[in-house]
């Protein structure tokens, strides 16, 4: 038994389990920066004088701002009349923005191994899917019949 | 990247079948599962959104300066834990102790906020059992809040093990798995927030209640 949690656990052969290495190889492109495009790599390698894979502080500061402003401009909207129906599209479109800053770079996924965003990604998707039926099939539950 | 290249970036290869940490995976496949879990309740507050048919309703309720204020902390926390992981991986134990310390104390003003809210809308007529909102309301906000909860006391812990010295740049995994547990909590919250808070806070009795409420 022993046996066997250390072949599924340290595994390293070529079982039907044996999932790819993705460490060694799969790690976000090195000196990339935190958002993708040749023109962002630039900025980044500049900012920090040649590039690192993981960010620090003054970035994690910035991040933060940003997300304090998107915020303050979400209660400002809360505020503002004759948004009419653009009010719930810019507010998820904000939250969404908040949501990406934290996932990508608070959790690190953007400089993390990318099965872990395969992962989380993969769960997002299929919940949003899920829940998206569900809410229709209750609006259309709710319909009055002809 | 090269085995020199994960080197230098930190990033040691674990012999795994995957070549990552088995723990870490974990904690991302349980946030993985956390998602649907949040999902359905998130979804189950929208199918009843406006179905109350008594109030108090959300207009006449939610306190949105308030609760802004408590996002912002929770926000900040974050913020605090992502530089509390930073200075332990680096090796400076006070700094590191000191930003994790600065996350329990954001965490439990939050559960602060949560609880004198509980109690204004307890005190305003509004409980689980007063109507559908209170239910889908207070199932989902206090689910949350066990989830701080929670992780309030996980740092806790950490704070005191980084204080103590038994966390370590070489054990920093564990700040970070925890980290991941508490930045998901603070994502919950983005969208409750939004959902629950900003897009509901104008909802008031079902179209026809009201002529039946007000004549």
């Amino acid at each position: 038994m022993a046996n066997l949690w250390q072949k599924l656990i340290k595994h390293d052969g070529n079982g039907w389990w044996n999932l790819p290495h993705t460490a060694a190889n799969e790690l976000n492109p090195p000196y990339e920066g935190p958002i993708g495009g040749a023109w962002f790599g630039n900025i980044w390698r500049v900012l920090t004088h040649g590039g690192v894979a993981h960010a620090g502080p003054g970035f994690y500061w910035l991040v933060g701002l940003a997300l304090a402003i998107i915020t303050l401009l979400e209660v400002w909207l809360f505020g503002v009349e004759g948004l009419g129906g653009w009010y719930v599209p810019i507010l998820l479109g904000l939250s969404a923005l908040k949501f990406v800053g934290v996932v990508a770079f608070f959790m690190h996924l953007r400089f993390d191994n990318r099965l872990f965003t395969y992962l989380f990604a993969s769960a997002m998707i299929i919940g949003i899917l899920i829940f998206s039926l569900l809410l229709i099939f209750a609006e259309v539950a709710h319909q009055p019949p002809n | 990247m090269t085995q020199a290249a994960a080197t230098e970036h930190h990033e040691p290869v674990e012999n795994t079948s995957t070549g990552l940490n088995s723990r870490k995976l974990m904690m991302w496949a349980f946030l993985g599962s956390d998602v649907m879990f949040f999902g359905a309740f998130i979804a189950t507050y929208l199918v009843y959104r406006g179905k109350s048919l008594v109030g108090p309703y959300p207009n006449e309720i939610l306190n949105i300066p308030v609760t802004s204020v408590s996002t912002f902390v929770l926000l900040m926390s974050s913020l605090a834990m992502v530089l509390g992981l930073h200075y332990v991986k680096a090796g400076e134990k006070n700094k590191g102790t000191l930003w994790i310390l600065v996350v329990v104390v954001l965490g439990a003003v939050f559960m602060g906020f949560q609880f004198v809210e509980f109690r204004e809308f307890a005190h305003e007529g509004l409980t689980p059992r007063t109507n559908i909102f209170g239910t889908t309301f207070f199932i989902l906000t206090g689910i949350h809040g066990a989830h701080v909860t929670i992780g309030v006391i996980w740092m806790a812990f950490l704070a005191y093990g980084s204080h103590k010295g038994s966390l370590r740049p070489d054990s920093a995994l564990d700040l970070e798995i925890a980290g991941l547990y508490w930045h998901f909590v603070d994502i919950v919250w983005i969208v409750i927030f939004t959902v629950i808070y900003l897009i509901s806070a104008t909802d008031g009795p079902p179209p026809g209640m009201e002529t039946i409420l007000h004549g």
